[in-house]
């Protein structure tokens, strides 16, 4: 009796011992996010998205004998900063990848250095269709192009709507609005859809009656806008004060929950391409819903993309042989197929941009919608 | 063609509102005081706070945040102006410390409200459309266009009527031969930058009220636009400074429906360019512009 | 030594900037230095930066000589410009030269050749810090003998006087115009290094907000000396750094600290030290005269 008390006491002491002998790295993700500057509020939830997934990881013990750390720095959406924040994470943090940063302009000045580094980047919310996967082999994207996003939503949308003239609004000083039009322009062209006029519009503009008047005089069926969220919101708006009631069908800008919020009734009936659905039943989305929800944290498309970015990279780190260096990383990478995350099932084209299905969502009572 | 001159006069009437302000001040002291959008955004955003969180009628709102923003002139005025009154270059210093005040009122509104872009909660002012020549205009619109235009002959009268307009005039003609006639230059010189501050704050509530997009850069838009109009208006004359702002608007809106929104901005940048090179005093403002 | 060569790997884009920030500010104390506020400098710098990328991603040109055409370029059209410009005073050269500016940046948002808003992307990086260095050597020099010569002598008494330095026979045009052209090459020079050194040149760079920042490391470090410009502009760069280790102390974010700090700088120059930081050792030299006098 006394020998099995001492022999369950040595095995508890023996766990003890082995338990804490074993050591766990740390493994380091740095994250160069817009959390000031023109593209802030997309910063923000891509942190919240980057913390959320970092915790769950290192809480689901996926990764065996490794714990990760994010190290969040803001890159001010200047290149300036951008760089000086990814030679930080090269070189000072000696992170094993880095995700972001934040806008496409910023990606083409710092992406080149970790590509000469080795050090794998993961592009979550860069969806200039050229100049970010093609600087090299360390350099991966999750974030769906426009490319991938607007010509599927068109095709459906014109089945639905059965609509033949377009008028076009497009923010041309943004280079991400700005691409987003070639793709719209190209989708329309495509489909055999007329575009009867083109207006353009500035970041900094507010008052967009002049070209949405001069586009409702044409007589078009439709209105597609390539355009930021706080744009996209006062362009909705006005259209609609203007009594111009065609459906609108808007880009990527248009996910945030901001649109909505800063619309209100006017973006009843918005049509929206989205890389991120939602509504989706899936599991790996409903965790993540939940646990976003947990935080109080509404999550938009960025957020959703941010959280599946750090999956990717934890995957690619399993898919290793549980290694988390750079070369690990970026290996792995190659090996990720049909992966379950919040956006569906993902994995990488042979370009290194990412792939899963995307949808379009109309907005109804204030929520987005999937249109099926 | 109705609706885009509804949408002309509408544009101008806030870019008259916030050249006002700008212009009285040059008129004045003759320094260009760039903490003015500053002072136009943190306006509404006092509003906003005032409304959206205080709970306050919008009529309540906006006097207040008028109020809050002629102060904010007086200190503006007190801190960055005052103590470079008596040196030779206070013009390009007075530039560069407007300057200074306006980074750092945008750093206190990025640090209190954040990056993201608001809105006043729905419902702050009735959406009600009238039919009007051919287009579509909004109560609120017409309001502001009313509101620009009392608030210039209010500002006319001030100038013109009252004592506190002659001194005024005075302090502009010559600082110191006011001073001689018993002007106390300082207090007339606070009192315009409140009168400005207010009216630059006025507006920027106004431009928030119409376009609902509230944000600590919300006055990029219309800082520099504010300089075009002051120039083709004259600088230091107010009525310039209106018709100048309606005229503004009026071309950027048939420039945008005739040759497309990208010429928009270079047509006035342009248009500023060529004015000052042939005609530097503008439509209505005095000589006296170039190096003797 | 592992430690050293990732400690300059990690600053070395900030070493970079110091130095293309320094060419900046020198551009504008070029023309502030004869009393002219300028603030075309952010267009100069994008016709630099956009003519030596384009001659050495689509002609092929050697990096030198594309550098060397990215400074000229900008040089030329000071020219048509400044002439009409620099008889305005104060304010409204200020107002005309930011409308340049503007223009500029709105012409390459709209140029579709260039890709308008999205830039040009993928140029070899072919700056390195020495270049940089050597070019903010080689333009101190050129300030540094202007400033003791014939030359300095007649730019200062244009900045006080103007008129008085004309009625003594100083052709205060030509010398502006000069001064306007020498600015403008040198923010080319800057814009080309920038941008084989970013691998990417966009629009957005060169706006309103690019001016002003040149102008402020001007202020601060101040225009008493002709070194003063670079001391300003090696301040303001590493200052982002630093607060970036004291914001969480502090309590601020970051980002609203740094422009916050920023501002209270500039406005503290302004106040007490109105030529700059590079005046202080001056300013306390007079105090203490001024108080053993007092004595």
């Amino acid at each position: 009796m006394l020998t099995a008390r001492w022999a369950s006491l040595l095995v508890a002491v023996a766990l003890l011992v082995t338990g804490r002998a074993r050591a766990e790295t740390v493994v380091k993700i740095g994250a160069a996010l817009s959390m000031t500057g023109p593209a802030a509020a997309y910063g923000a939830q891509q942190k919240a998205g980057i913390l959320a997934a970092v915790e769950q990881i290192n809480r689901s013990g996926a990764l065996k004998g490794m714990k990760l750390e994010a190290v969040v720095e803001d890159d001010g959406s200047t290149k300036e900063q951008g760089i000086a924040v990814f030679q930080r994470f090269i070189n000072k943090d000696k992170v094993s990848a880095i995700i972001g940063p934040t806008l496409s302009n910023t990606a083409t000045a710092a992406d080149p250095l970790a590509q000469e580094a080795g050090v794998p980047v993961v592009a979550v919310s860069n969806t200039a269709p050229k100049g970010i996967t093609d600087i090299g082999d360390f350099i991966w994207r999750v974030s769906l192009t426009e490319a991938q996003v607007i010509p599927g939503a068109l095709k459906r949308l014109q089945g639905k709507l059965g609509f033949k003239t377009a008028g076009v609004l497009y923010g041309n000083d943004d280079a991400f609005t700005q691409a987003g039009y070639s793709v719209m322009k190209a989708a329309l062209e495509a489909q055999g859809i007329k575009i009867l006029g083109t207006q353009t519009f500035a970041k900094p503009d507010r008052d967009y009656n002049a070209q949405l008047t001069a586009l409702k005089a044409l007589g078009a069926e439709v209105l597609m806008v390539s355009a930021l969220a706080e744009n996209g919101a006062g362009i909705v708006t006005q259209a609609r004060q203007l009594g111009w009631s065609v459906p609108i069908i808007g880009g990527n800008g248009f996910n945030p929950p901001a649109f909505i919020k800063n619309a209100g009734p006017a973006a009843e009936g918005v049509y929206v391409g989205t890389a991120w659905n939602k509504l989706s039943q899936e599991p790996a989305n409903q965790a993540f819903l939940k646990l976003m929800a947990a935080k109080g944290v509404d999550p938009d498309q960025f957020c959703a993309q941010s959280y599946t970015g750090v999956l990717v990279v934890a995957e690619a780190m399993r898919l290793s042989g549980g290694k988390g260096g750079r070369a690990d990383v970026k290996a792995g990478f190659a090996k990720v197929k049909d992966f379950p995350t919040p956006l569906g099932k993902f994995s990488f084209l042979e370009n290194r941009d990412g792939s899963h299905e995307p949808s379009v969502q109309v907005v109804k009572d204030g929520k987005f919608q999937i249109v099926q | 063609m109705g609706q885009q001159i509804i949408n002309g006069l509408f544009l101008g009437s806030i870019y008259a509102l916030f050249a006002l302000g700008y212009t009285l001040v040059f008129g004045v002291l003759d320094i260009l005081n760039l903490a003015h959008a500053a002072v136009f955004m943190l306006a509404c955003f006092v509003a906003l706070a005032l409304v959206g969180s205080l709970g306050l009628h919008i009529l309540v709102a906006l006097p207040l945040a008028v109020l809050a923003a002629g102060i904010l002139g007086l200190i503006l005025e007190r801190v960055a102006f005052r103590p470079l009154r008596g040196r030779a270059n206070s013009n390009f210093s007075g530039l560069i410390s407007s300057l200074a005040v306006a980074i750092v009122f945008e750093a206190v509104a990025l640090e209190f409200f954040g990056p993201n872009v608001s809105r006043f909660p729905f419902g702050t002012v009735p959406d009600r459309q009238m039919a009007l020549f051919g287009g579509v205009v909004s109560r609120l619109q017409l309001t502001i266009i009313g509101i620009a235009v009392g608030l210039f002959l209010v500002l006319t009268w001030l100038v013109t009527r009252t004592r506190l307009g002659r001194q005024i005039r005075a302090v502009a003609e010559s600082p110191r031969a006011a001073r001689i006639l018993g002007v106390n230059v300082d207090r007339v010189i606070a009192a315009s930058f409140f009168i400005s501050s207010a009216l630059g704050g006025a507006a920027g509530v106004l431009f928030g009220l119409a376009f609902n997009s509230i944000s600590p850069d919300m006055g990029r838009s219309v800082e520099l636009k504010g300089l075009a109009v002051i120039i083709l208006g004259g600088m230091g004359s107010m009525p310039g400074a209106v018709i100048a702002g309606f005229a503004l608007g009026l071309s950027e809106v048939f420039v945008v429906a005739h040759l497309g929104a990208s010429y928009r901005d270079v047509v006035s940048f342009a248009g500023l360019f060529l004015i000052l090179v042939l005609r530097p005093r503008g439509l209505l403002g005095a000589a006296s512009l170039r190096e003797a | 030594m592992e430690a050293l060569r990732d400690l300059y790997l990690t600053y070395q884009s900030t070493l970079g900037y110091i130095g293309l920030n320094s060419l900046l500010a020198l551009s504008v104390y070029a023309t502030l230095s004869c009393g002219q506020l300028a603030l075309s400098n952010a267009g100069f710098m994008a016709i630099g930066a956009y003519a030596a990328t384009l001659l050495t991603k689509e002609a092929a040109l050697p990096f030198p000589l594309a550098l060397a055409a990215g400074a000229l370029l900008p040089a030329l059209v000071a020219v048509p410009l400044g002439l009409p410009v620099l008889r305005l005073r104060g304010v409204f050269l200020a107002i005309a030269t930011i409308g340049f500016g503007e223009v500029v940046r709105l012409g390459i948002v709209n140029w579709e050749y260039v890709n308008g808003a999205q830039g040009i992307v993928a140029i070899p990086q072919k700056t390195s810090l020495w270049m940089i260095f050597l070019a903010v050597a080689a333009v101190l020099f050129v300030m540094a003998r202007l400033r003791g010569s014939k030359w300095g002598f007649a730019l200062e008494a244009i900045r006080e006087d103007e008129p008085a330095a004309r009625t003594m026979g100083i052709p205060s045009t030509a010398y502006k115009l000069a001064m306007l052209v020498l600015g403008a090459a040198i923010a080319g020079l800057a814009g080309g290094l920038e941008a084989h050194f970013t691998f990417m040149v966009a629009p957005n760079g060169f706006s309103f907000g690019r001016v002003v920042d040149m102008l402020v490391f001007a202020v601060v470090g101040g225009t008493a000396r002709y070194w003063g410009p670079v001391l300003g502009a090696a301040f303001l760069t590493l200052l982002p750094e630093l607060l970036r280790e004291l914001a969480p102390l502090v309590g601020i974010e970051p980002g609203p600290l740094r422009l916050m700090v920023n501002g209270l700088v500039l406005l503290a120059v302004i106040l007490f030290l109105p030529n700059g930081m590079v005046s202080l050792p001056d300013r306390l030299r007079e105090r203490r005269a001024a108080r053993r006098a007092a004595a």
